[in-house]
């Protein structure tokens, strides 16, 4: 939808440019920590690693095409995320070994493409793609990643019992009556939309860091999944407005800089964590 | 046995865990009457813990009818286990798992409560009832990682309970409890038996059992080699005689 930018923060921020990235940063920053929170607390966090890979993956080989690489990011993260299964019944492997080998050959068709590009001197996208990029972004991009921000916190609000269930325990959750599988795979398809969004502003190397660390961090301090689900998107958020504004004013690569910045949270937060030191002063 | 208005009714059941080249249960055919209280008896991997799961239909059934509480276990098997109570075996939580007693009991009405809606009044009276049957009320609001194995194991009998469940599954559920933990539950038992509710149990306990006849089937490699009702003093020579014929190592 060209034309429909919502310009939430230009009131704030006069600078278009820094306003975009700042948008970007919060909006993605939200819905990658909200789904960090289900990923790390369902233990499914080599899934969500071999899905952004292959989201990766499938948003090279779309710009390589040049077809909609968000769509093909999409399409490639779900395939993912349903071969997984039929993988490992069909080929005899583990589950394990499966998103091994999807992670494998994931990598090896992104940096295939991405090395092509660049040869044939479409290495300037490409770069992107890895590291992502935060200067030039369409307000309809925008505008996308804040209704997929809002799709991960619906997600969460509307199936909150489904999903705590899951949580808990996958077949005590069968056992009561909920509807596991669907919403499992739910899940799935909305850590696909979500990460295929924000491949573009964080990269494809990066996103993992968004995805798992405000969980973890989250995790430091909280004892109840409910205050996981709030903290973890504020943590991100704040890190991430930091990181953008701190990029833009120094001329520092945003997303890599933040991802550092995440890293420095995220052992400050063990140190100071207070489930940390009970088990200390246990022993 | 027959059995005239059975609320489980399994005729001819082969049951395959996924993967596997022949089935785990072959060619069942049990009918149990509301009210009954039963007690499933035999050696490990004899499938009694897959026998429970063929009831409340988390396994896939490749045979046979089998009708639970009215409904069709094989078209949906979620109807079925909203109205089933299912004890897991074996089952001990991370002492870091985010999720307190009465989050836990009242997961046990998800089902029941049904997708898009929000837990209501009635469903925190039933938390609080199965809290009290239990008589775990004071631990209602510690992380459930943090309790011993036999509170644990109390916790998930009370989630079960929280729905009202018609029929009640339990799979070894005194293996972490203590003499006076099991004494209590089994006096539970026979309460919830008296009051209308099917208790279908896999033990090797047999002190302490209800003081009402008990139904004893006992199972060997995937087939039911014993099926008869004797007094609940008898249920663990019963047992062990229909063991002497196979027996595992
Ligand atoms: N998840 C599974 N996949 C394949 N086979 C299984 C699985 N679980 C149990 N089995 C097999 O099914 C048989 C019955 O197991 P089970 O019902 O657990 O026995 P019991 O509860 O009587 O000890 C065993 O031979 C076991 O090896
Ligand atoms: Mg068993």
């Amino acid at each position: 939808m060209p034309g429909v930018y919502l310009g939430m923060l230009e009131f704030l921020i006069g600078n278009t440019i820094i306003c975009h990235a700042v948008e970007a940063m919060l909006f993605a920053s939200i819905a990658c920590a909200i789904l960090g929170v289900i990923i790390t607390q369902v233990q499914i966090s080599s899934i969500g690693f071999t899905m952004a890979h292959a989201a990766f993956a499938g948003a090279a080989v779309g710009m390589f095409l040049s077809v909609n690489a968000t769509v093909t990011a999409i399409i490639a993260g779900v395939l993912v995320a349903f071969l997984i299964g039929p993988l490992s019944d069909k080929a005899r492997v583990s589950p394990d070994t499966a998103l091994g080998l999807l992670f494998g050959i994931s990598m090896a068709v992104a940096i295939f493409f991405i090395a092509y590009m660049q040869t044939l001197g479409r290495g300037f996208s490409a770069m992107g793609l890895l590291f992502g990029d935060v200067i030039s972004l369409y307000s309809e991009e925008i505008t996308y990643l804040a209704l997929i921000s809002v799709v991960a916190v619906v997600f969460v609000v509307v199936l909150y019992k489904e999903i705590t269930g899951i949580i808990f325990n996958r077949r005590i959750a069968e056992s009561v009556g909920i509807r596991v599988k669907p919403v499992y795979y739910a899940m799935l398809f909305v850590i696909a939309l979500v990460v295929a969004l924000c491949l573009p502003i964080i990269g494809g190397l990066l996103i993992y860091v968004w995805l798992v660390t405000p969980a973890a961090i989250a995790l430091q301090f909280c004892y109840r999944l409910s205050s996981m689900f709030v903290v973890a998107p504020v943590v991100a958020a704040t890190i991430s407005v930091s990181g953008a504004l701190a990029g833009l004013e120094y001329s520092l690569p945003v997303a890599p800089l933040t991802a550092v910045l995440f890293s420095i949270v995220f052992i400050g937060a063990v140190f100071l964590s207070p489930k940390r030191r009970v088990t200390i002063r246990k022993s | 046995m027959t059995v005239s208005d059975p609320v489980i009714r399994l005729e001819n059941i082969y049951t395959a865990y996924e993967g596997a080249d022949r089935p785990t249960l072959a060619d069942i055919s049990l009918s149990i009457g509301k009210g009954e209280f039963v007690v499933i008896g035999g050696p490990n991997g004899a499938g009694k813990t897959t026998l429970l799961e063929t009831i409340n239909g988390m396994l896939p059934i490749t045979h046979g009818t089998a009708v639970v509480c009215g409904q069709n276990v094989r078209g949906d098997g979620v109807h079925v286990r909203c109205r089933v109570g299912y004890l897991l075996q074996n089952f001990t939580f991370d002492p870091l798992t985010p999720f307190t007693v009465e989050e836990v009991v009242l997961m046990g009405r998800f089902g029941m409560i049904g997708l898009f809606r929000k837990p209501g009044r009635e469903d925190y009276e039933a938390v609080e009832k199965a809290l009290q049957l239990l008589g775990i009320q004071n631990i209602a609001t510690r992380p459930i990682g943090q309790l011993s194995g036999g509170q644990q194991q109390k916790v998930l009998l009370a989630q079960n309970l929280a729905r009202n469940p018609e029929v009640l599954l339990l799979d070894e559920p005194f293996s972490n409890l203590d003499m006076f933990a099991r004494e209590s539950i089994n006096a539970l038992l026979a309460q919830l038996v008296g009051s209308g509710i099917t208790v279908v149990i896999v033990s090797h306990a047999f002190d302490d059992l209800p003081d009402r006849p008990v139904r004893v089937v006992v199972m060997h490699d995937g087939k039911i080699s014993l099926d008869r009702e004797c007094h609940p003093a008898e249920v663990g020579q019963v047992i062990r005689n229909a063991g002497s014929v196979p027996r595992d190592a």
